[in-house]
């Protein structure tokens, strides 16, 4: 199974049943376009493969900024298509959140009741966001919602609100792999998709999850210069649609 | 490292004028064994020897050489060898060596050589590393050949791969809002398929690239499919994969080139960064087999409005001009806003103009008066034509005290129009004369434009000057051409681009490959 998050670094990871054969991490969090072709080309080096004998693909759907996230995710894609794997997504959240619960520590202070708390940076000072009860018997965390995205204080007052008492681990810098565990997000993203296999979770879907709409405005019908208003609705029949 | 200031680096093909350039170089690389004036004479104008020079602007200077390669290969021999190789010390570690080295191999590669043999210094370590990851293997020992110095020669020689003449590749074009996947075999157009995002855009009246980029990741796998499905073909059949790196929108050129990078990594075949300027250019291999070179390009869409010299597809392109504002596909879609028409405007503009008197107003030519010419000959404005034709309509409704009428719209329409088409033509045809080149070429999605396309024929025509416009599928952003290029690439020899290659959304149509 090839797995491959672009939602922060570049990462991608290669796993056999329990081996992981091959790892591949960028560094930095802007160079997805130039690293995405030579980290696979180095993943099926490592482990000895051909493109072909990938039989099943494993993107990491984000939620993250959309640029570099699409890259992966375009990648995966068409990787899957030209060797004929299968193509399954995941949020990459939720391998953070697979990677967190790794630490038994982590995992022990995690219930319904408080759950752990997993954000990515999402830009504009802003934060993706989504919390975990803890793993399921095949090992995969357990969502208890869609991720979202909001002001980091937002999401403090929110939390309030639901009178939740969140367990957080640090902040993922979005050009640091190691700041979770130690795991990579590639290989996390592989050994979910491993156990939700497992469990029969896994899904095809690997729309991205972008959670905000693109940032484009409708025109206002064109500003006149002079006084006079003579015009007939400029483009009603398209506003608003 | 230098302090230099380094404009664009360019290759070319060396000739005797050189000669002086040339040796200023050799003299600064080889203090102790530099070839003589006469000797070097001789190895330009030899008939079995291939010389490039690599060109640069430093400061503000001209253009000049600062490096060179020659390879020898005599007609009929299996044979070829690099004659010598510099650079000059200040543009060094800049992979200019690499490049030439190449441009050499290609070269003896269409020269049907099969081996290629270099002497490197014993005591370069550099230089040998740069030959063995270009496939050179040493193979023999030079005692003191390198005199006065007594330094021992390195033998190399490589295997050439013999060209592929007829390369099927797949190209993926989408810099704008366009995904395009095209293959061909050779010069063979095989699959052509477009899915455009452009209604997406239609109600913000222009091409947003959050919205473009996000089509492009959904249309990728389906138009790939098709277009495989098209010729008849499966991924093995691939010999590379052809990408547009720039110039576009950088959001929407990372996903295609994203996606062309795994599939060249999944099928373990070359991939080649095309230039999507160029691409327009080439893809008149598709109709004719060939390039009639030299020719002018105009090449019109709602992202370039961009004038070009093409001495070689692949090694002389030259931007001549471009518009230093809006696009012309743009100003179409802003007027076309303004006189409450749809998008994409060029179209609309086109129905309403049909009926229009293109003399009713004399809308402003932008950059022709005599100061404009002197110094943006070949470029374009049309932001001051956009402002005109809005103030025009502005008025002639407060004179009237009612909107236009639907006579008074058509005649604004095809005087706008006409204003457009008569500076593109215009400066098209003084580039062709100014040039001496008898051909102009058209390319871009605004070449749909009717009268665009008359007027180009009718002045054409009229000044001896062959027109070609390819058929419309090939004229807007396809995968076509990208294929095409691409292919050309491989024909002439030149190496793949690697996996590292990045996005450029201003790449200059001289960087034909990244």
């Amino acid at each position: 199974m090839l797995a491959i998050d672009t939602s922060a670094a570049t990462s991608v990871a290669i796993l056999r049943g329990d081996a992981v054969l091959a790892e591949v991490n960028t560094a930095g969090a802007m160079m997805h376009v130039e690293s995405i072709g030579t980290a696979i080309a180095q993943a099926l080096a490592l482990a000895g493969l051909k493109g072909k004998d990938v039989q099943a693909v494993v993107v990491g759907r984000g939620p993250a900024p959309f640029t570099g996230l699409r890259v992966g995710l375009a990648a995966g894609t068409v990787f899957a298509q030209a060797v004929g794997a299968q193509l399954f997504g995941v949020a990459s959240l939720d391998a953070l959140a697979w990677s967190a619960l790794q630490d038994p520590e982590v995992l022990d202070q995690v219930s319904p009741r408080t759950p752990l708390l997993i954000t990515a940076d999402a830009r504009r000072s802003e934060v993706y966001w989504a919390l975990y009860s803890g793993l399921s018997a095949q090992g995969v965390a357990l969502r208890s919602d869609m991720p979202a995205v909001n002001k980091p204080a937002a999401l403090d007052d929110l939390l309030i609100d639901r009178n939740i008492e969140a367990v957080r681990v640090r902040l993922r810098e979005a050009s640091d792999l190691t700041s979770l565990a130690a795991v990579p997000i590639g290989t996390a993203l592989g050994r979910v998709a491993q156990a939700q296999l497992a469990e029969q979770t896994l899904s095809q879907d690997t729309s991205p999850l972008y959670l905000r709409a693109p940032d484009a405005v409708l025109p206002k019908p064109h500003a006149r210069y002079g006084k006079a208003e003579f015009s007939k609705p400029v483009i009603a029949s398209e506003v608003g649609k | 490292m230098n302090s230099v200031y380094v404009g664009e680096i360019g290759l070319r093909p060396a000739t005797e004028v050189d000669l002086a350039a040339i040796m200023a170089v050799e003299h600064q690389c080889f203090a102790s064994d530099a070839w003589s004036e006469a000797n070097m004479h001789l190895e330009l104008v030899s008939h079995h020897t291939f010389y490039w020079v690599a060109t640069a602007q430093v400061d503000d200077g001209p253009e000049r050489v600062v490096a060179y390669a020659g390879l020898s290969k005599v007609a009929g021999s299996e044979q070829s060898d690099v004659q010598t190789i510099a650079v000059e010390p200040d543009f060094r570690s800049r992979g200019l060596g690499r490049q030439l080295m190449n441009r050499l191999v290609a070269e003896a590669r269409q020269l049907g050589a099969s081996e290629m043999f270099l002497e490197v210094r014993a005591d370069n370590p550099v230089a040998q590393s740069l030959y063995e990851s270009l496939d050179f293997v040493a193979i023999d020992r030079r005692r003191g050949y390198y005199q006065p110095d007594g330094v021992d020669a390195v033998v190399m020689r490589a295997q050439l791969e013999p060209i592929n003449s007829q390369p099927v590749v797949l190209g993926i074009e989408s810099s704008c809002d366009e995904t395009g996947v095209g293959i061909v075999r050779g010069t063979t157009l095989l699959a052509n398929v477009i899915s455009s995002s452009m209604q997406e855009h239609a109600r913000f009246g222009g091409v947003v690239p959050e919205i473009a980029a996000r089509a492009h990741l959904e249309a990728l796998q389906p138009t790939i499919h098709e277009a495989l499905a098209e010729a008849g073909l499966t991924f093995d059949d691939l010999d590379a994969i052809a990408v547009t790196n720039g110039p576009g929108l950088s959001g929407a050129l990372m996903v295609g080139v994203g996606a062309a990078k795994a599939l060249a990594a999944a099928l373990d075949k070359p991939i080649y960064a095309v230039n999507h300027l160029v691409g327009h250019v080439g893809v008149d291999i598709l109709e004719r087999g060939e390039l009639e070179t030299p020719t002018i390009a105009l090449l019109v869409s709602g992202g370039h409005t961009s004038l070009l010299l093409v001495n070689d597809l692949l090694d002389d392109v030259v931007l001549l001009g471009e518009t230093i504002d809006d696009a012309a596909g743009e100003a179409f879609d802003k007027i076309a806003r303004i006189m409450g028409l749809k998008y994409p405007g060029g179209p609309e503009i086109d129905r309403v103009a049909a009926s229009g008197d293109p003399k009713a107003v004399r809308f402003p030519r932008g950059l022709t008066l005599p100061k404009d010419m002197a110094k943006h000959r070949y470029d374009f404005s049309f932001s001051g034509l956009k402002t005109a034709v809005a103030r025009h309509i502005e008025v002639t409704e407060n004179n009237q005290q009612a909107a236009l009428s639907d006579e008074q719209t058509s005649d604004i329409a095809a005087s706008f129009r006409e204003a457009v088409v008569d500076v593109l033509v215009g400066k098209a045809l003084a580039a062709c004369l100014d040039h001496n080149v008898p051909r102009l070429l058209l390319g871009g999605g605004v070449t749909a434009n009717a009268r665009l396309r008359a007027v180009a024929a009718e002045r054409c025509a009229a000044n001896g000057i062959e027109l070609r416009v390819p058929a419309f599928k090939l004229c807007t952003d396809n995968g076509a051409m990208i294929a095409a290029l691409g292919a050309q690439l491989i024909m002439r020899g030149r190496a793949a681009s690697g996996l590292d290659f990045g996005t450029d959304s201003t790449l200059p149509v001289t960087t034909v490959q990244s």
